[in-house]
């Protein structure tokens, strides 16, 4: 299975459609962190950062499982054994990728974006936020890759949409109805980022859950 | 390995693709699947080797090792055959994939980009990628589809030693590439139902494997008689008749679908 993930990572770089999801993202870091942010407002910076970071996360993970055309995704899951492997290298190297886009985010944001020392545990939410982000963005561009949304119109359409669903629920009483977006960007505000970051990740391994095992599902009837 | 009453659909309420396919391989079993565009071949393909899940019925004791050709080779990705070829065989685990590069020609083109190849040439590479693990079930969709003469008649052979080592081949063909092997089981796919045609006249050491084949046919006959022959399509049995040989005469533009179709209802044709 990790043979077929490192299969699958190759071709997203060759096919340079890396590019397509890097290109962005620097650019849009680039924008946020033009101005240092002012002292005491260092976890706000990470926590935007993280937040910002999903819809490029959720195109990077679409485009990493789009790379492979849909012939050769029947030849990989023969290849590793079944199906369920094949989603799951998938989901893998869709992972991979974002894990490595989230640092470079994170990277971006500790040393351009904030001038002052934070404490290790502002670090360490910094740090969960952006995988929490990482496997967000796999979740949402799994949902909206070819295999289950095969008109890119639609596709894109989701991917946008389901994002901004997204916070526009988590700024509702009813937040916990998905990955608390809003919710860290206002913890983090507030200086109440450390404190409910348990909540913020809890009800966001929930959702997370749910996501990949919806994934898994639909899969098993798209192959 | 054995299909019980294996159904397929798309969608939940849609049309079923396939429907009550109950079928037996054995170790050592050729089956050619046959039968018109859109009948349902490549979902039959699909549901053997385990790409495709079945909506109802079930699939049990495939071979572990499953070697799957497709018809059309995806070759629109960033690899040269070669690479390609290196990164499938460490998804196998063990696999040697410069042997059967060798046997087929492929050797000059390692170095070349799959979306440089010919057709014939990219089909070779999804040919190398299924045989290269020993497969104890092999799936060839459209097998001898834009081979060239040399691929062609050394396919027979390979197919030959996969089933010396017991292993299970399943090939769809509208080619009648597999005439020169003996004692194959034949399907005929019509309507989303599976049924067992003629076995061909092997050679006399194949009667033991034929023997196994033939009664596979008649423990079949139950289930596929409900329907499943097209109105107007010949009963597909050689039997144990003595063959007939009959000159039909007509149009040259319709000779192949003729001849295709005579194939499809079990019989042997040749133009």
């Amino acid at each position: 299975m990790i043979a077929l993930t490192r299969f699958r990572l190759t071709a997203y770089v060759r096919s340079h459609r890396v590019y397509q999801a890097l290109l962005p993202i620097l650019i849009m870091l680039a924008i946020l962190h033009s101005n240092v942010a002012p002292a005491g407002k260092e976890a706000a910076v990470l926590a935007d950062s993280a937040a910002l970071m999903i819809p490029f996360l959720a195109w990077a993970a679409r485009s990493v499982l789009d790379t492979e055309p849909d012939g050769q995704r029947v030849i990989s899951a023969t290849s590793v054994g079944g199906p369920s492997r094949e989603v799951a290298a998938g989901l893998l190297a869709a992972l991979g990728a974002n894990v490595l886009f989230a640092a470079v985010a994170l990277a971006a944001a500790l040393v351009i974006g904030i001038a002052t020392p934070i404490t290790t545990a502002v670090l360490a939410a910094g740090v969960a936020l952006h995988l929490i982000a990482a496997l967000t963005g796999t979740a949402l561009g799994a949902l909206t890759s070819r295999a289950i949304l095969p008109s890119p119109a639609i596709s894109i359409m989701v991917l946008i949409l389901g994002y901004i669903v997204m916070l526009l629920v988590g700024r509702s009483s009813v937040y916990w109805l998905t990955v608390p977006v809003t919710g860290w960007m206002k913890a983090a505000n507030d200086n109440q980022l450390v404190e409910q970051l348990p909540l913020i990740a809890g009800i966001s391994v929930v959702w997370l859950a749910a996501a990949f095992a919806g994934y898994a599902q639909l899969r098993r009837t798209r192959p | 390995m054995q299909l019980s009453n294996v159904s397929f659909a798309y969608r939940r309420r849609g049309p079923s693709v396939l429907r009550d396919v109950a079928v037996r391989l054995a170790p050592g079993d050729v089956i050619e699947v046959v039968g018109a565009n859109g009948a349902g071949k490549s979902t039959l393909l699909r549901l053997l080797a385990g790409i495709t899940r079945p909506t109802g019925g079930s699939i049990v004791d495939r071979p572990s090792v499953v070697g799957f050709a497709p018809d059309r080779f995806p070759a629109d990705q960033p690899f040269t055959v070669a690479g390609y070829l290196t990164h499938l065989a460490r998804v196998r685990g063990t696999a040697s994939w410069e042997p059967w590069c060798a046997r087929l020609g492929l050797e000059p083109l390692l170095s070349v980009r799959l979306g440089e190849l010919s057709k014939g040439s990219a089909h070779k590479v999804g040919l190398v990628q299924a045989l290269m693990c020993a497969p104890g079930l092999l799936i060839l969709d459209e097998p001898f589809a834009g081979l060239d003469v040399t691929t062609r008649e050394a396919l027979p052979a390979i197919i030959a030693e996969v089933r010396a080592r017991s292993g299970i081949v399943v090939a769809s063909d509208h080619q009648g590439g597999l005439q020169d092997v003996p004692s194959v089981r034949r399907w005929s796919v019509v309507d989303g139902r599976v049924k067992e045609g003629s076995v061909k006249e092997g050679s006399a050491e194949e009667g033991s494997a034929e023997e196994g084949s033939a009664e596979e046919g008649s423990a079949e006959e139950g289930s596929a008689e409900e329907g499943s022959v097209k109105e107007g399509s010949a009963e597909p049995a050689m039997g144990n008749c003595a063959p007939a040989t009959v000159r039909v005469t007509l149009p040259a533009d319709k000779a192949d679908a003729f001849v295709a179709r005579m194939r499809e209802a079990g019989y042997e044709a040749e133009r």
